[in-house]
């Protein structure tokens, strides 16, 4: 699905990616994360080709994001942008839908099924004016809008920032639903719970570099390397690390809990 | 567009003359484009803005921001061949239409002085720290403090409204807007994307006017009580 290879790139001569090489299959759900100016959002605008590479090759969906134009990219490429407020442009959540729908789809009984059903979906009030409502429902709307599309793949640049519990985890739902549907999910994040749950895959972005690439469970236990880039791993994490011996391995709260528990009957 | 009217830091004479003088004298060379019809004048004042933007050790800057405005004159150049019907014919289109020798050197004045007028008023700013200017208009000049805290604050809204509108193209961009296409599409395309840009300026300025309050602006020439 995506395919990098020996990728720098630079803003007017001061690079900040400098020799990344990745492949990421059809259907994984990819987490990113790295300091912040690490680059991530750099990164992340490279997979749907608003980065050009200043070196190496990146390839999404079969397209040469070099040569391919971003509008084409656009219908195979959802990206949803840390700040929701720049892809808002229409003043009820309707029309936002529909404008998105309508940029990509041709099909009339098609974009009417999909506004429905996005509507349903994230359950949104179609004459809300999108531009005067909530952080988090402007970020729900951004969202729909990109989803309504289903995309084949989908970026998300720190998603969950400024979202309560609840909220988070709507997103985080509906996100995964799609992955379900064999979409490639994409996402930079700071919420290292977040990135535990739900991705399959996690890459450390550091000083220009990848710094690590393994599932959740590898990738936040090695507190070193997290350290160095002012990452810390989830608490239960760090707990279960500095317990050791028996415990060194649990993940969540759930494990720790039954853990504890089977120990207690043991005894 | 990016930096644009940013203050660059540098230790150069021109960061050292008054702000006020500075801005007197970019007034002034604006003024000169202005008044002279010669050709060669005005495009002496260019190479003057240019010479100045190398003194202020900001040549390459002013070089980019010469050439973004002689790409926008090009098109203030084409339509302006057009309006302009006086003088001697050197071709003449279909359907009447004539492009003169008084229609090509109107059109070049114009477009010249365009540039002429922009380019010393962008290296004034880009040498002068905002502050500065403020407290000399409010000092030298006896301009009351709430206008001259309007006007640098407005400046400095210039560079963040360029920077704004490149994401707000972006984020487009993704969504499938072709703005890749050619002028006139990209136009009608882009106006509805002012809207986003609309209310973040709008929120920025009204984040920016209660912080101003909050830090006691409208106490601010008053005798403390
Ligand atoms: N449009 C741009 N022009 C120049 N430099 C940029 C631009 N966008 C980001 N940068 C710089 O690139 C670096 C990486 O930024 P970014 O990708 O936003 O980091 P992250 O998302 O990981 O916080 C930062 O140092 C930032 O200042
Ligand atoms: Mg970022």
């Amino acid at each position: 699905m995506i395919h990098l290879n020996g990728v720098h790139f630079s803003y007017e001569g001061r690079e900040v990616l400098s020799g990344i090489d990745l492949d990421i299959a059809s259907g994984e759900f990819v987490a990113l994360i790295g300091p912040n100016g690490a680059g991530k959002s750099t990164f992340s605008k490279l997979l749907n080709g608003l980065n050009k590479p200043t070196q190496g090759t990146v390839t999404v969906a079969g397209l040469d994001t070099k040569k391919a134009r971003t509008s084409a990219l656009a219908r195979k490429v959802g990206f949803l942008f840390q700040n929701p407020d720049r892809q808002l442009c229409r003043s009820t959540v309707r029309d936002e839908l529909l404008f998105g729908l309508e940029l990509c789809l041709t099909d009339k009984a098609d974009i009417q099924a999909r506004l429905d059903k996005t509507l349903a979906d994230f359950h949104l009030d179609p004459a809300l004016n999108p531009l005067t409502a909530s952080r988090g429902e402007r970020q729900r709307v951004a969202l729909a809008s990109l989803m309504a599309l289903t995309p084949q793949l989908l970026i998300l640049d720190e998603p969950t920032t400024g979202l309560d519990w609840r909220e988070c985890m709507h997103t985080m739902e509906l996100v995964t639903a799609l992955n379900r549907q064999g979409a490639t999910v994409f996402m930079v994040s700071h919420d290292m719970e977040v990135v535990r749950d739900f991705a399959q895959r996690v890459l450390v972005l550091n000083k220009g570099r990848l710094a690590a690439d393994g599932t959740p469970h590898e990738v936040l236990r090695r507190t070193e390397l997290l350290s160095d880039a002012a990452l810390l791993p989830p608490q239960i994490m760090q707990l279960s690390l500095s317990l050791g011996a028996n415990y060194d391995d649990i993940d969540t709260c759930e494990e720790m809990t039954e853990s504890l528990i089977r120990r207690r009957l043991e005894k | 567009m990016k930096g644009m009217l940013q203050y660059v830091h540098g230790n150069t004479i021109l960061h050292k003359v008054p702000p006020l003088l500075k801005l007197l004298i970019a007034i002034a060379i604006c003024a000169a484009c202005f008044s002279t019809r010669s050709l060669l004048v005005l495009l002496a004042l260019i190479v003057l803005d240019v010479i100045l933007g190398f003194i202020g050790n900001i040549g390459r800057q002013t070089l980019r921001t010469l050439c973004s405005l002689c790409k926008f004159s090009s098109i203030i150049f084409v339509l302006q061949i057009f309006f302009v019907t006086q003088g001697n014919a050197l071709v003449t289109l279909p359907l009447g239409v004539r492009i003169t020798d008084e229609g090509l050197r109107f059109s070049a004045m114009i477009c010249m002085r365009l540039i002429g007028a922009t380019l010393p008023l962008t290296v004034m700013l880009t040498l002068t720290r905002l502050p500065d200017l403020t407290r000399q208009l409010v000092k030298v000049l006896h301009v009351p403090y709430k206008y001259a805290f309007a006007f640098t604050t407005a400046i400095r809204f210039i560079p963040i409204l360029a920077r704004d509108m490149a994401a707000v193209i972006e984020a487009q961009t993704a969504r499938g807007v072709e703005l890749d296409g050619n002028f006139i599409k990209k136009l009608r395309l882009l106006l509805p994307l002012c809207v986003p840009l609309l209310v973040s300026s709008i929120r920025k300025i009204e984040a920016g006017a209660i912080s101003a309050e909050l830090r006691g602006f409208h106490l601010r020439g008053k005798k403390a009580a």
